[in-house]
């Protein structure tokens, strides 16, 4: 566990030496500011059911941010280590291969967390210059921010397991890309083909669906399908990365 | 420290280490040496376990290389070839890290990252970044990364590689003054290198040891003969003379150099020394000397003999095997 604490600190340390995690947050913070505006132009245009945390998570803005985030986030992970040669200096000292895997996976779930704070203060911010009006129900706000960490979980475990195949970042920028892209695509499916299939497929896609689950846990129902979905499917996209890494050593 | 049994390495259907076996003794500094391409990274990444052997066995420190990886790679100071490190750590920061992660903590950490940045000479680059430094303090730092954690055996691919000739004399005498506390084995491809740090040389080539000896006795193996350079004043057949001695094989005159002096070479039979046998057949014949200079095959001559009878193994003279 000791030496899992050391690799986390150091992913940690080159995620916030290098440019990129102050380059995502900005990215992420400008997105944010849209689809905030974008909710409060709907908020203000006419009375609304949903909060304001809500028709945030709704925006267009947020699904853009939501996409450049993943890949930008994990590519450099495993695939920089290659094409350095680093990895042979880590693999060569008393390590194991999960340490690792799980070091860089949690180091990439934290600076995504710390992605979403100042969105939090965004809403803060309307609540208390309007005295209140703009109402933040404390369920869509837990339910928000709980799914998007479970759903952020899901696409950075996918794109460790991306970063891990290529030495090559811009490969494992599109692997990731495209993976999470298609996930996405199947609410996208739903909403357009709907009506014309059946009610048991439409309910199946959506079980598996990101669209529908925002817009669950973002009405503050906190659902325990989706988290369980997201967790298991974490721990499945990881397990593959643990393999790809561990590859090298059982490889005839 | 080292027991390597027919170890073989197949990378999708080229073999790049075939069937080797070799033994490394506590305290010895071994050189493999071999042309680029022998075979000589594979079997250093294979001891230290960052890949598996196709077929064989390798044990280090009385641990198997692939089942007791990790008290292997505890053992182990591996610096891997073109010393990979990652640039956007300083000096260190980075020997910091590696310290920790190979259980180094406390003041013990401290005073030992100091002493191996004095042992390198990278102390006054503490502060750098990696990125910034130059070809030669990155082999620096990461031969002070392999020394770090004092282990039983230090395993270095190519550490002169890219250094400039004052920094390779550096790095040899460090190696030397590590033997007491290291057993080092080193590859390379440069001869002097294993010439003047290595007791004990295995020379590498297409995946085969072709040679397993200290240096001294390789190059005294030498197919190739021994020439002894000869000025001479005498009268009559003088080269006629010198054949008759029986570890000669040839005996040619040069020519004349100033009157009466005259330059012969004799070309001697491998591990035999005819210096005095010509003495005394000098004396009988009255002859002056004024020059006799024996002149050894370098290993150079050996490893391109080696390099250039590269087909078979059969094409090797037994005796070198």
């Amino acid at each position: 566990m000791r030496i899992f604490w050391i690799l986390l600190k150091k992913e940690l340390h080159s995620f916030f030496v290098s440019p990129v995690a102050y380059v995502v947050l900005a990215l992420v913070m400008i997105l944010n500011g849209f689809a905030f505006r974008a909710a409060l132009s709907v908020l203000e245009s006419a009375p609304s059911e949903g909060s304001i945390v809500s028709w945030t998570f709704h925006a267009m803005w947020f699904w853009l941010s939501y996409f450049f985030v993943f890949p930008l986030l994990t590519m450099r992970l495993f695939a920089e280590e290659k094409k350095m040669g680093t990895l042979e200096t880590l693999f060569t000292a008393p390590v194991r291969a999960w340490q690792v895997v799980g070091a860089k996976y949690l180091a990439s779930v934290i600076v995504y967390c710390v992605l979403w704070l100042p969105s939090l203060f965004n809403f803060k911010f309307a609540h208390w210059i309007t005295a209140g009006q703009v109402e933040l129900p404390a369920g869509a706000m837990a339910g928000a921010y709980l799914i998007l960490v479970v759903m952020g979980m899901f696409n950075l475990a996918i794109g460790c397991f991306a970063s891990s195949l290529t030495s090559n970042q811009i490969v494992a920028a599109i692997i990731s890309f495209t993976l999470s892209l298609m996930h996405f695509l199947l609410g996208i499916f739903i909403m357009v083909v709907g009506r014309k299939i059946s009610d048991t497929i439409v309910d199946v896609v959506n079980y598996f669906a990101a669209t529908e689950h925002i817009r669950i846990f973002t009405a503050g129902l906190i659902d325990s399908r989706p988290i369980i979905y997201y967790l298991s499917m974490s721990l499945l996209f990881l397990s593959f990365t643990h393999h790809v890494v561990e590859f090298r050593r059982w490889r005839p | 420290m080292i027991d390597v049994q027919e170890l073989t390495k197949q990378y999708a259907g080229r073999t790049a280490v075939n069937n080797i076996s070799f033994k490394v003794e506590p305290g010895e500094i071994v050189g493999f040496l071999g042309p680029n391409g022998a075979g000589k990274s594979t079997t250093m990444r294979i001891i230290s376990g960052y890949m598996p052997a196709t077929s064989g066995r390798a044990n280090v420190a009385g641990f198997d290389v692939f089942h007791q990886s990790i008290q292997v790679r505890q053992s182990v100071g591996y610096m891997p070839e073109n010393a990979p490190l990652y640039t956007d750590m300083r000096v260190k920061e980075y020997l910091r890290f590696r310290a920790e992660l190979k259980g180094l903590s406390g003041v013990t950490m401290r005073r030992r990252i100091g002493e191996v940045m004095e042992l390198t000479g990278v102390t006054d680059m503490r502060k750098r970044l990696i990125g910034n430094l130059s070809k030669g303090y990155r082999q620096r730092v990461a031969l002070a990364d392999a020394l770090v954690h004092k282990p039983k055996l230090l395993i270095l691919d190519e550490p002169t590689n890219g250094l400039d000739p004052v920094q390779i004399r550096h790095v040899r005498d460090l190696l030397r003054s590590l033997k007491s506390k290291h057993t080092v084995l080193l590859s390379t491809h440069i001869l002097n290198e294993v010439e003047q740090t290595c007791d004990r040389v295995i020379m590498i080539h297409q995946g085969r040891i072709r040679a397993n000896d200290t240096p001294a006795n390789l190059t005294r193996q030498l197919r190739s003969t021994t020439l002894l350079h000869l000025e001479i004043d005498g009268t009559g057949k003088v080269a006629e003379k010198l054949a008759e001695i029986s570890a000669v094989r040839k005996a040619t005159e040069e020519g004349l150099l100033v009157h009466p002096w005259r330059r012969f070479t004799l070309r001697v039979e491998p591990d035999h020394d005819v210096r005095d046998e010509v003495m005394e057949l000098a004396m009988k014949q009255k002859w002056r000397i004024r020059e006799m200079h024996r002149q050894l095959p370098t290993l150079e001559d050996v490893f391109v003999e080696l390099s250039m009878n590269a087909g078979t193994p059969t094409d090797i003279p037994t005796h070198v095997l």
